[in-house]
């Protein structure tokens, strides 16, 4: 009972890790209307960059991730100006092979840059709690609170604020956004900076967690599509949720049945989920 | 069907064009190609440039001699990135554009995809370091390697974790075909033993993190643990083991068996409870010291792991031109067992074609041990144990290949 116990909490972690890489691209999906393969890659700069900064430079381990996430953002914000933004009206398709396009050349650069071999931040090795049996290391809940943190602040954000307002007006219904005088530029913009820093953060996680070699980022883009296909377009809720279901499933699932089928069954829930609701959990289908 | 044959009449056509054309630009050039087909970048990008740098330096060494009786050696270098769609383009181009006679140095699944073009394009191909069963089956016949195979490796890890007297080890696997296989073998050598397997875990690379593979690996507590993988599936896996409170020792498997290891992972949670098994060359040989001390004379550093593998593979390739009746592929095959068994023992190329030209027959004596072909085109090997000391790799146990008798 408290290995399955163990198994759960560890699929809580993998899931809030799921949260933080899919929902900037869940974002991105919902304004931009496309899905942007590039995001992954985008973690991968943030991890680098906090390498870089870390290992390299030898900066502290917070400064090096806030420079990673704001950096991330901005180049994000450039790829999306300068990329996206003219193709934008060749539609979604054209869209996502540019976006496989710009995977590429973000791999390549990172490649040339960084080289062939293994990377890892200059940090102690994880501490291990113990509690009712269940262990926890400390970078473990950095993620879990990270993964909270975000889903909050990104909350009230949306919410609240006149930004966060647009950003949701736009990925509801964009021409009628638009005729009722949102700036619909100015909206795209904060949202490739939104999303590309929530991918710098995942990216800062991944440093902290992973072991990095230039391909580790891209790996992660089956599993991101997974939660977003499952989150379904709609509610930053749904991509929590989602996140979740994704990552215990995967997670306990090792309980019963060997654990090289583990990213399988983040494909299973998704075929058996959207079998039972097609519009994904959010219950939202694109008008 | 009728256009399938019209392709394949269509393709061979040219394949022939294509080599007749490179075969007499060869000859004019009095110039013989060697493919040098590695990975440069990917995981296995360290292990590709020692290769490359080691082939090097064995045809460095033939051209000082003298070069072949087909000519000064001259090779040409590609990166598969460890891809074996990348590897067949690479390989057919060497082949078709450049001349290549031989392609050396594809790892275990890029050879595996170049065997069917090897036999077409009657071309050697030839491995230090693909110790993928799957060549058991199929190499023999222009496709050779001078390493043994993976189950020679899972043999010598079954050995040193019974020695060792461990009562009960799990065994963390990647999910690939060159890790399984050696794996099974010394999982079945550990049941002989009558070692308890505690867990059996097959895992896929790739991800941020193996806690829900390590869960029950850790609350069962083995003696050691038994981990092959890659590099990054690998430090990632020993971190979180450590950090989940794991205090047995561990014996890895020939990608681990590299210094990084030690700044990746820290190197006080590896000293002294740490083990790798890796094919080796038998360093008393005199063939080994005499590489030993070419290459520390040339680079100015130890020979990293395969080098001594790869600078054979130079040596046959030239000894088998030398002995050849023509300057191909098929020249090559039809003479390189007999060159690698049999005859008076040289262990360079000077030597070798001095003893060819007086009509002797040759065995060459690899820097990396006996290089005896089996039916599969497989020498049989011989392999060591280091421990981690002190942030290095020490040697601690050698199992010749007369151990697995």
């Amino acid at each position: 009972m408290t290995l399955l116990a163990q198994y759960a909490l560890t699929g809580v972690v993998t899931g809030c890790f799921l949260i933080l890489a899919t929902i900037g691209f869940s974002l991105t999906r919902q304004v931009e209307g496309f899905l942007n393969i590039a995001h992954a890659e985008m973690l991968g700069v943030s991890a680098f960059i906090t390498w870089g900064l870390n290992a390299v430079a030898g900066w502290p381990f917070l400064p090096s991730a806030a420079v990673a996430v704001v950096a991330t953002a901005f180049l994000g914000l450039a790829i999306g100006r300068v990329v996206y933004d003219p193709m934008r009206r060749l539609g979604p398709a054209v869209l996502l092979i540019t976006s496989v396009g710009v995977a590429y050349v973000m791999a390549g650069v990172m490649h040339a840059i960084i080289g062939t071999g293994i990377r890892s931040l200059d940090m102690p090795l994880a501490t291990s709690y113990k509690a009712f049996g269940l262990r926890i290391t400390d970078y473990q809940m950095v993620v879990v609170a990270l993964a909270a943190a975000t889903g909050i602040s990104l909350a009230l954000f949306l919410n609240r604020t006149k930004t966060g307002l647009a950003i949701r007006a736009m990925s509801s219904n964009p021409e009628l956004a638009a005729s009722r005088g949102i700036d619909v530029r100015q909206t795209s913009r904060a949202t490739w900076l939104i999303a590309s820093g929530l991918a710098g953060l995942a990216g800062v996680m991944l440093a902290l967690i992973a072991t990095l070699s230039t391909d580790i980022a891209f790996n992660q883009i089956l599993q991101i599509l997974a939660v977003a296909i499952l989150a379904g377009l709609g509610s930053l809720y749904s991509v929590i949720a989602a996140g979740l279901i994704v990552g215990i499933a995967m997670d306990m699932s090792v309980y019963w049945i060997p654990a090289g089928y583990r990213p399988l069954i983040a494909f299973l829930v998704v075929i058996l989920a959207l079998l039972v609701r097609p519009q994904g959990l959010s219950g939202k289908a694109r008008s | 069907m009728k256009t399938q044959t019209i392709r394949s009449m269509l393709l061979k056509s040219t394949l022939l064009a294509g080599t007749f054309a490179a075969s007499t630009l060869a000859a004019s050039a009095q110039e013989v190609t060697i493919g040098v087909l590695v990975p440069l970048t990917g995981e296995l990008g360290e292990f590709g440039k020692i290769v490359a740098g080691a082939v090097e330096l064995g045809v460095a060494e033939v051209n000082a001699a003298g070069g072949t009786k087909c000519g000064m050696i001259r090779t040409v270098v590609a990166d598969t990135g460890g891809n074996p769609e990348v590897g067949i383009r690479e390989a057919t181009k060497m082949i078709e554009s450049e001349g290549a006679v031989a392609v050396v140095g594809p790892t275990s699944g890029v050879m595996v995809a170049l065997v069917d073009l090897a036999k077409r394009t009657k071309t050697v191909i030839m491995s230090p370091y693909a110790g993928t069963i799957t060549l058991n089956e199929l190499g023999g016949d222009y496709v050779y390697r001078t390493v043994s195979s993976d189950l020679g490796d899972g043999a010598a890890s079954g050995l040193w974790l019974s020695e060792k007297g461990y009562k009960r080890v799990a065994m963390l696997v990647q999910n690939e075909e060159s890790t399984i296989s050696p794996a099974q073998v010394a999982k079945d050598k550990l049941a002989a033993s009558g070692i308890e397997l505690t867990d059996y875990v097959i895992y896929n690379p790739g991800q941020p993190s193996y806690q829900a593979e390590l869960v029950s690996v850790l609350a069962n507590a083995p003696d050691a643990i038994y981990l092959a993988g890659g590099q990054e599936s690998g430090v990632t896996v020993i971190k979180e083991a450590t950090a989940g409170g794991f205090e047995g020792e561990w014996l890895f498997t020939a990608d681990l068996a590299v210094p990084e290891i030690f700044d990746a992972v820290g190197a006080q949670y590896l000293n002294d409870r740490a083990f790798v098994e890796f094919a080796d060359a038998d360093s008393s040989l005199p063939e080994y010291k005499a590489f030993d001390a070419l290459y520390q004379e040339k680079n100015g550093a130890e020979p990293g792991p395969f080098a001594a593998n790869s600078f054979d593979m130079a040596n046959l390739i030239a000894l088998s031109l030398e002995k050849a009746d023509a300057c191909t592929g098929e020249g090559i095959n039809a003479v390189i067992r007999d060159i690698a068994d049999g005859g008076e023992a040289v262990s360079s190329f000077a030597a070798g074609k001095e003893a060819i030209a007086a009509g002797k027959d040759v065995n060459y004596e690899g820097a990396s041990g006996p290089l005896a072909f089996d039916a599969s085109g497989t020498p049989a090997g011989s392999y060591s144990i280091q421990q981690a000391k002190d942030g290095k790799w020490e040697n601690v146990k050698f199992y010749p290949a007369s151990a697995f008798e």
